[in-house]
């Protein structure tokens, strides 16, 4: 069944739809251009000048971050997988802790902006800086590709207008607010999107159980709903678990929108607080999207094939309210849905094109909106000439990927002496060869890999054959380690210290 | 729906421009290769202890400090990650105790791994702030 057929065959109000994804189209656009009129300087323009607050900055990451793969990617697989798709969500949050714990306060304190501007800092090396500015535009890509067939997906079933018109919609509002404001006022739309997210999943989720507990109607069907013969997939291997699951600890590391958040904190101490409260706030709204597959594996079991499970989220409130009620609850997952495309993509948008135009267009104002252009039409036509089985799925795959290229140069760089940029180099692209090959290989076989969980879920031996890549050469290139090596990882690891810089304009210091 | 609230923030000490009246368009033609330092201070006092030979070992001690933390929080997390799917292997009796027809691998994945990351995340920024006082004191000292 494609995801157009399955709006159509349950007759879905299209009004509905348009008025959702106006709502947030818009909202997003207002709060954009009201940023544009306080963002001045590009210092606004790349990283918020830091002047963002733990709470602001940790709803902005978890509003960045909390994807089409989240939103509607992991009830569609607890629908089809059961206990085996709960690995999404905890990966996806345990991601956090892993950054909490190896890189959020030295990121922070390196200064730089973007990880490409970190490699440079830490190696002392152009050409590592171009690989990484490389891998990052190609993480970047390829995490927007399955925003925007999330968008695809949505556009369809509630409009019922061609899968094209969700992608468009998408970017246009993307470039729109980027351009406008850049990453000042994209942190209160990113912000905002966050609580939007979790009520439009909470408050559905609230008034569905008011419902099945007031008819009387099943909410587990005495636990029949967690039995494994509702799953339409064969269970998930001890291996392909244990590969996810690092794929997403370790790949959330790496993710270039993630990270470019943490130097919007202002000293390593507030990126720690910041990623804590992160943690709690995605563990919170994880709930809601296990609640909704739980349900849907009683009241939308048709959906439990290919390429429609994904829309579990949005069909649920439909088939436990009738009429007006149904609608304006379906209106709601729909905004959400909407807003997670938005948000990560436009999140995306803002690293990659700080990273682009660093590169390419010499990091003017001018260039940034250049660079984010660039940045969204190529994920466009990628995701238009592609066709998406699920989300949750294609974006474990860019989490794998992140988690064998960056992940060990950010975790080596900022935590061993020896890291040089001929280990980082090679480690990068050795990660970057075996993983990114496996998965095309494996999504070349197609149907006849199913059973080949080493080549789909390569995370588990790619990334340990990048790290030992990385050493190995590192110790064999010992006479590049950068001279300024134990300064840099000083600067890294040592506090700030406290003073001026809560004294206010009065200690105006030259830096710079 | 509210929309939240933009904050004019106070002018950054790093900001480099005056805070009084609107605050200027500014073209950067350079390549912008490094940002600006962080908001705290770096006095040239502190980075000559750090930099003598006792300060490098302090800080040399303090980043083993803090990897070793950090593995030890991280290794413990992973551990009794791991060993939820193993136990239930092990002894799939497990799998039919159910709790208000909830199985329990439902309640252990969907529900009880968020508490214990959130707890291990909370534990660990409180031990970090420790080590870095206990060396802000030395370098103090010293």
């Amino acid at each position: 069944m494609r995801a157009d057929e399955v709006g159509d065959a349950f007759g879905l109000n299209p009004a509905v739809g348009y008025a959702a994804l106006l709502l947030v189209a818009v909202t997003t656009l207002l709060i954009g251009i009201y940023g544009l009129r306080i963002s001045r300087t590009t210092g606004d323009f790349y990283v918020a000048s830091r002047t963002v607050r733990p709470w602001w900055n940790a709803s902005a990451i978890g509003g960045e971050y909390l994807s089409a793969a989240s939103f509607l990617g992991v009830a569609g697989l607890i629908l089809i997988s059961g206990t085996d798709a709960l690995w999404f969500p905890i990966g996806y949050t345990a991601g956090y802790l892993m950054l909490l714990l190896f890189v959020a306060a030295p990121l922070r304190r390196s200064g730089a902006y973007t990880i490409p501007d970190f490699a440079q800092a830490r190696l002392e090396s152009l050409p590592a800086r171009r690989v990484t500015s490389l891998l990052v535009i190609v993480v970047g890509w390829l995490y927007i590709v399955p925003q925007l067939h999330g968008a695809a997906l949505t556009v369809s079933i509630t409009t019922g207008l061609p899968a094209w018109v969700g992608p468009l919609a998408v970017v246009v509002v993307v470039c729109a607010g980027v351009m406008g404001g850049g990453m000042r006022s994209i942190t209160f739309v990113q912000a905002f999107q966050y609580w939007l997210k979790l009520t439009a999943l909470a408050v559905p989720a609230v008034f569905i159980l008011l419902r099945l507990g007031v008819e009387g109607l099943p909410v587990t069907d005495g636990g029949a709903a967690f039995t494994a013969d509702l799953n339409t997939t064969a269970g998930a291997s001890l291996y392909s678990t244990g590969s996810l699951v690092i794929a997403l600890l370790f790949g959330t590391l790496g993710l270039p929108h993630v990270l470019v958040r943490f130097y919007t904190n202002p000293d390593g101490a507030s990126a720690r607080r910041t990623t804590l409260i992160v943690l709690a706030l995605l563990s919170v709204f994880y709930l809601f999207p296990t609640l909704f597959g739980i349900l849907g594996r009683i009241y939308t079991p048709d959906l439990a094939v290919p390429g429609a499970a994904d829309a579990t989220v949005l069909m649920l409130p439909g088939r436990i309210f009738y009429g007006a009620a149904g609608d304006a609850l379906t209106a709601f997952v729909t905004a959400g849905a909407f807003a997670a495309f938005l948000s990560t993509s436009s999140g995306l948008v803002v690293s990659l094109a700080g990273v682009v135009s660093q590169e390419f267009f010499s990091g003017s104002v001018r260039g940034f909106r250049r660079a984010a252009v660039l940045s969204t039409l190529v994920p466009l036509v990628l995701a238009l000439l592609t066709d998406s089985l699920a989300l949750a799925g294609s974006v474990g795959s860019v989490f794998a990927f992140t988690a064998s290229t960056l992940c060990p140069l950010l975790l080596l760089g900022i935590w061993w002496r020896g890291l040089t940029d001929a280990g980082a180099v090679a480690g990068m692209l050795a990660g970057a060869v075996l993983c990114g090959g496996s998965i095309l290989t494996a999504a070349l076989l197609g149907p006849e890999a199913a059973s080949l969980d080493w080549l789909r879920q390569p995370a588990l031996w790619t990334v340990p054959a990048a790290f030992l890549v990385m050493i190995v050469v590192s110790r064999a290139t010992r006479g590049r380690r950068p001279a300024g090596t134990s300064r840099v990882l000083a600067r890294l690891h040592t506090p700030e210290a406290p003073g001026p810089r809560l004294a206010g304009p009065k200690a105006e210091p030259s830096v710079d | 729906m509210t929309t939240p609230e933009p904050l004019r923030p106070p002018p950054a000490p790093d900001s480099g421009r005056p805070d009084s009246g609107p605050p200027a368009r500014v073209r950067v033609t350079a390549p912008r290769t490094s940002a600006r330092p962080s908001t705290g201070t770096y006095p040239v006092t502190r980075e000559m202890a750090e930099h003598s030979a006792v300060g490098e070992v302090f800080v040399g001690s303090l980043i083993r400090s803090q990897l070793r933390l950090a593995l030890v929080v991280a290794g413990g997390f992973l551990i009794i990650l791991i060993g939820i799917p193993v136990l239930l292997g092990l002894f799939p009796s497990i799998r039919e105790v159910t709790v208000f027809t909830v199985p329990v691998p439902w309640l252990l994945l969907g529900l009880g791994v968020y508490p214990l990351s959130i707890a291990c995340a909370a534990l660990y920024v409180r031990s970090a702030s420790r080590n870095e006082k206990r060396f802000q004191d030395l370098i103090d000292e010293g």
